[in-house]
């Protein structure tokens, strides 16, 4: 079967090539059909640039995009007719009404009239929004906009979604909601592109993620094998009473530490090999007279590949030799 | 002509209209449309006719040609900016239709308006001021053309990748000030230096202006005929520099 999405040496130069500031720089991958694939980055990165050239919205100064078989460059309207958009902000129009906005994308998509209305009930049910069809979206609250983003976005059926941060700055419960439909339209079939620095969020939701650091693809792979990729880089979470939270530069003293970081009440402590740190705590704990409150081990999370892969502070193992850094980590990108 | 095409069309009409009538809905009542768009023909009419010795006839032709001139223009400057600001632009340009289906569209925004003021402006002279019409088909003809030709000039500054109306509705503002001095809009072309003149014929605007003329007065200085093709032409080479500001935007990224 065909890839939903196939990106060969993709490129883009902002300004004249070769004095123009160089956003992505020959990028290549693929996306299956009916996979959720997550596309991480640090600001800056890359992300969005190559998401607008993906969406049309910008042009590649160089490469290949093919989605469904067609090329870009030249066959962009049927590509067009099977995608969804939903942008970072939720770009509905203020003056109209919830259900105004959802006929206006109907009628732009040509949605068969006689289907128009029934979808437009649907998506307003699932999504919440029914009681307040009539109502201007300027009185809709920041979740209720992106809901209704989103909802114009899939009115015409997308067999390809693409979503920008969909949750960033929304609390828990419509966070969690949209994390719901988002699977709720993968599951229908829908093939979902998911830009976004949540990376939790992305370890939930995708079947794989690639991560582009300085406009390069770093990795591309599914979350759990990518935390297999830096099995190296685990962690002991203590808590200590009383005072558990001065004890930070011992603990980080401690051999086979590389790095310490305080979360909230405990101390997370970075280490090749748990196993030997565990019994140098407790015995740390003894001798300080202190009462070891929790102590974990944690594996690597996809954060943490994150961080190790886009050159990250936390949590992240220095390697004296240049064999052992992770699969696709940048040469230079960090020591 | 196979069902695919035909269809492709149909839809890219209905896509223009869509887009039309929804700027129509969301923009026509904002300030900076009633500002540029609406006021300003009026004030720029009272201006210079009051206390001028201007019968009533001459004054009705003026203010159509100020009206669909000056409203016409004022939508582009002002809706696309704003809609690239607050990101529904993106959401048009996504769509699937082409870009010449999408200006065309805004370019409708903006005749709709001028139809619409210059409506108000007939309506004013025929019943305060008991002026005929001498040709009822060639005002209809002008001001739709007219409309048009105005508004694809304004979506030429429109298209400038920007996202603050300010940024353009100045220099548009600016340039149409500039024409409406040189256009036989204030001084007849029969008034006019020989050099005055030919800056004049370089204007869409003194068309507009000698059609009006014709159709109100009942007498022009140019055959109506190459008026209402001056009017057709620009309308349609306006919406050329409109196409590639877009496609110069999309390769900038702006």
């Amino acid at each position: 079967m065909e890839n939903m999405i196939d990106v060969e040496k993709l490129t883009k130069v902002y300004g004249r090539p070769g004095t123009g500031t160089l956003a992505v720089d020959e990028v290549s991958f693929q996306v299956e059909r009916g996979e959720i694939f997550g596309f991480l980055g640090p600001n800056g990165a890359g992300k969005t640039t190559t998401q607008r050239m993906l969406t049309t919205l910008l042009e590649p100064t160089s490469g290949r995009i093919v989605v469904a078989g067609h090329d870009l460059r030249d066959d962009a309207y049927p590509v067009k007719r099977q995608m969804g958009l939903v942008p970072e902000e939720s770009n509905v129009y203020t003056e109209l009404t919830s259900w105004d906005n959802l006929m206006f994308t109907a009628r732009l998509y040509r949605v068969p009239t006689e289907e128009r209305e029934a979808r437009a009930r649907d998506l307003l049910e699932t999504f919440g929004l029914w009681e307040k069809r009539d109502a201007k979206t300027e009185n809709y609250s920041k979740g209720m906009r992106r809901r209704l983003s989103i909802a114009m976005a899939i009115i015409h059926q997308p067999s390809l979604l693409y979503l920008d941060e969909p949750t960033p700055g929304l609390d828990a419960q419509s966070a969690r909601a949209i994390q719901d439909l988002i699977r709720e339209l993968n599951a229908q079939g829908t093939t979902i592109f998911l830009t976004t620095h949540q990376i939790e969020e992305a370890n939930q939701l995708c079947d794989r993620v690639a991560i582009i650091n300085h406009g390069k693809i770093a990795t591309v792979d599914t979350p759990e094998r990518l935390r297999q990729t830096i099995q190296r880089v685990q962690s002991v979470e203590v808590a200590l009473e009383p005072d558990g939270a001065t004890h930070g530069p011992a603990l980080e003293a401690l051999p086979g530490v590389t790095t310490g970081v305080k979360m909230g009440d405990k101390w997370r402590l970075y280490t090749e090999d748990p196993s030997a740190l565990l019994p140098l705590i407790m015995d740390y704990a003894a001798s300080q007279n202190l009462r070891v409150v929790s102590l974990n081990t944690l594996a690597p999370s996809l954060e943490d590949v994150f961080l190790e892969i886009t050159g990250g502070q936390v949590g992240t193992i220095k390697h004296d030799n240049p064999e052992d850094k992770p699969r696709g980590r940048k040469p230079g990108g960090r020591s | 002509m196979n069902n695919t095409f035909i269809q492709r069309v149909k839809d890219e009409i209905a896509q223009a209209w869509t887009v039309a009538v929804k700027d129509v809905r969301v923009y026509y009542l904002r300030p900076g449309m009633i500002m540029f768009g609406f006021l300003m023909p009026f004030f720029m009419f009272f201006s210079f006719s009051v206390r001028r010795e201007l019968g009533a006839a001459e004054g009705v032709a003026r203010l159509l040609a100020l009206s669909v001139f000056f409203t016409a223009g004022a939508a582009g400057p002002f809706i696309i900016p704003t809609e690239r600001r607050i990101g529904t632009y993106d959401r048009l340009l996504a769509a699937p239709m082409s870009l010449l289906t999408l200006l065309l569209g805004k370019t409708a925004v903006g005749a709709f308006f001028a139809i619409a003021v210059s409506g108000v402006a007939l309506a004013a002279g025929v019943l305060f001021f008991g002026t005929s019409i001498a040709q009822p088909d060639l005002l209809i003809a002008g001001i739709l053309l007219g409309a048009f030709a105005f508004s694809s000039l304004g979506l030429v500054f429109g298209s400038i990748p920007t996202t603050n109306p300010g940024d353009v509705q100045m220099p548009s503002t600016l340039l149409r000030w500039g024409l409406l001095f040189i256009s036989g809009v204030f001084i007849p072309l029969s008034e006019m230096a020989p050099v005055a003149r030919f800056l004049a014929y370089l204007s869409p605007l003194t068309y507009a202006q000698d059609l009006m003329n014709h159709a109100v007065l009942g007498a022009g200085l140019i055959d109506a005929r190459i008026d209402l093709a001056v009017l057709l032409v620009s309308g349609v080479l306006l919406l050329w520099p409109s196409i590639r500001l877009h496609q110069r935007a999309r390769a900038l990224g702006r």
